[in-house]
């Protein structure tokens, strides 16, 4: 009489609904499965990228605050590297590390690493110590390359770098607002072809830090002003930025 | 009103009802995040979980969308839809992991408090009447993720039937209706957040044809029931309705018939035809859908009973439908369009087509 009839309060249900009921449930179980596999394998691939969370080294160099805050730092084998700095969480150079421009410093920080471009996040207040002037040979060293006038993605420098991975597009695009409201040095993302990609930092004219439109962040903007290089960083000293409306190009 | 609540025992079918949901939504989320890092090695963790937590509650929620409608067409799907809101509790845990991962490593220890980031991070493109208009490109799409979770909160904090009484069923059944409303604040936020970003086809493409599927079976059920509702009335004689024939309600099964507008379960028990209301006093149920189990009527979505004769639940329970009078006449049903007061007891009707 009642063959079919589930009633959950039941021990058992009918095994002939019992054999219906778990193929439903176990093609039911392949699909959704299946699905979630199929989305994943669909993903843009995210950057590679390098943050060393939770790992802090000390690091000692000459410390230049403009046009962007980097560490000059000599290893022991003579080779100069250029530290981009920013502080924890979505902020730039904490207050504690400003006022030192031109001086040799040493501090506890975490290493932000992709490819050539290097970052410090100063986590540690404490271990912030001033050494002095620096000597009169530690000049930035900034080299000029050109004018230019380029299009790309802008990013936060912070994420981008490594700590976030991915870091770009319209799902990052709020966490890049917070990062470049909090002072982490703006970047344009330019990528050739599929996978070639370079960072240019933005900074302002003479010195000064860009001022800018941070919700333009994750969109295509339009930069113009004089490149330089700066260790292996290249630098725009922006004399003009403008939101790109075609997303194409 | 009633004062018990039905004490339903983690059975052996509840049991693996809930150990089948934690292991396939443990499988879908594993899956995910393991072809995630053999095809993104780069990826963090965070990223992970929050896609892992979204995709797969994504996915649960269809489910739950399609259980109701199948089990309309197909009774066989009911076991499914019987612990439904396990599947909704569950599915709204997952949300909650990914929207508080995601609230954390996007908005959090920036210069503005989360919460409020998640609403403004990119205020301008609010705006649809600057410049270029409307783009879906640029517009915020956390929001209605947010305005989502809160609504699947609501309906999870208020699943269990204790809520079900004290609110009322009217308001109770409304709010979870919000299912619907949260799944399209989701494929809003779907569409101009990830979808936005992902370049591969297989993204829209799923999330369209899970639309497709949802709203196809909705609409097919929705005719179903309408042309239901539309059957011809028979001939109509002092109060009586000619509604089926007899034949029609074997024993010891429901048959829900039309009367006047509204839907009215007839069974057969014993060769008597009974005739109670359609609408089950848990949450709704299609009472008329449902068998005779031991002498009462059960209701098909979470066996609910009901004495035939007087709609009354049998002690210590004390919900009642209303009952019908019933005339069978020369093998055809008639139904009284006006229900009895409640509890009244009627003796059904006679079928003497044996
Ligand atoms: C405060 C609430 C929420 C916030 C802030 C939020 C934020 C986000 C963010 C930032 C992304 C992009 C993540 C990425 O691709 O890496 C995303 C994607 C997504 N979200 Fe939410 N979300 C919220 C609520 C929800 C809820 C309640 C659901 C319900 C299931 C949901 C479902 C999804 C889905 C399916 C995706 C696409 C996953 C993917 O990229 O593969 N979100 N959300
Ligand atoms: S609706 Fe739950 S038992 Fe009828």
């Amino acid at each position: 009489m009642n063959d079919d009839f589930y009633i959950g309060y039941l021990e058992k249900a009918p095994s002939s609904l019992g054999r219906w009921t778990r193929r439903v449930v176990l093609a039911l179980g392949v699909l959704v499965v299946g699905l979630a596999a199929m989305l994943a394998a669909r993903q843009t691939p995210a950057e590679p990228g390098t943050f060393e969370f939770g790992i802090q080294r000390t690091f000692e160099g000459v410390l230049h605050e403009s046009p962007l805050p980097m560490l000059q730092s000599v290893s022991s084998n003579g080779v100069t590297t250029h530290y981009l700095l920013v502080g924890a969480g979505k902020y730039g150079l904490p207050a504690f590390a400003r006022g030192h421009d031109g001086q040799r410093v040493r501090f506890h920080g975490s290493l932000i690493q992709k490819g050539d471009n290097v970052m410090l996040e100063l986590n540690d207040e404490k271990s912030f110590t001033p050494l002095g002037p620096a000597a009169s040979d530690n000049a930035p060293g900034r080299e000029v390359i050109g004018e230019i006038s380029i299009t790309g993605e802008l990013v936060d420098t912070k994420c981008y770098f490594g700590v976030m991975r991915p870091a770009t597009g319209k799902i990052h695009r709020a966490c890049a607002v917070r990062c470049l409201s909090g002072g982490v040095p703006p970047g344009l993302l330019v990528r050739q072809g599929n996978d070639a990609s370079v960072v240019i930092l933005l900074a302002g004219l003479n010195g000064r830090p860009l001022s800018y439109e941070v919700e333009w962040a994750a969109r295509r903007v339009r930069a113009t002003g004089k490149l330089k290089s700066q260790g292996a960083h290249l630098v725009l000293e922006v004399a003009r930025l403008s939101l790109v409306d075609d997303e194409r190009d | 009103m009633s004062t018990t609540y039905r004490a339903i025992d983690w059975n052996r079918q509840k049991r693996r009802y809930d150990l089948t949901l934690v292991v396939l939504v443990a499988l879908v989320f594993l899956s995910f995040m393991g072809v995630s890092l053999l095809r993104s090695t780069h990826i963090t963790a965070e990223t992970l979980l929050i896609r892992g937590s979204a995709v797969t509650a994504l996915l649960l929620l269809h489910v739950i969308l399609a259980i109701g409608p199948l089990a309309r067409f197909d009774p066989r799907f009911l076991p499914l839809l019987y612990n439904r809101r396990h599947l909704g509790v569950t599915m709204f845990f997952l949300a909650l992991v990914h929207s508080v991962f995601a609230t954390v490593q996007f908005h959090a220890l920036g210069d503005e408090s989360p919460l409020v980031s998640v609403l403004t991070a990119y205020r301008q493109d609010y705006n649809v009447f600057a410049s270029g208009g409307f783009q879906p490109a640029h517009f915020p799409f956390e929001p209605f993720g947010a305005a989502a979770l809160v609504i699947l909160f609501l309906m999870a904090a208020t699943s269990h039937d204790f809520w079900l009484r004290n609110l009322g069923a009217g308001f109770w059944k409304a709010l979870h209706l919000g299912v619907y409303a949260a799944y399209g604040l989701l494929l809003v936020h779907v569409a101009f957040g990830a979808l936005q970003s992902e370049r591969s086809p297989a993204y829209p493409l799923v999330l369209g044809l899970g639309f497709v599927v949802i709203a196809g079976l909705h609409l097919a059920a929705a005719r179903k029931e309408a042309r239901l509702d539309r059957a011809e009335l028979g001939a109509e004689q002092d109060g009586f309705i000619s509604v089926c024939r007899a034949s029609e309600v074997r024993e010891g099964r429901g048959r829900v018939v039309m009367a006047r507008g509204q839907r009215v379960a007839l069974f057969r028990q014993q060769a008597r035809i009974f005739a109670t209301s359609n609408v089950c006093r848990h949450q709704g149920g299609p009472v008329g859908e449902g068998q005779i189990v031991d002498g009462c009527i059960t209701c098909p979505w979470h066996g609910w009973n009901y004495q035939p004769e007087d709609g009354c639940s049998p002690p210590p329970f004390q919900e009642v439908l209303e009952t019908y009078n019933i005339r069978v006449i020369a093998g055809h049903v008639w139904l009284k369009a006006t229900a009895n007061p409640l509890g009244t007891r009627c003796a059904g009707s006679l079928v003497d087509d044996r």
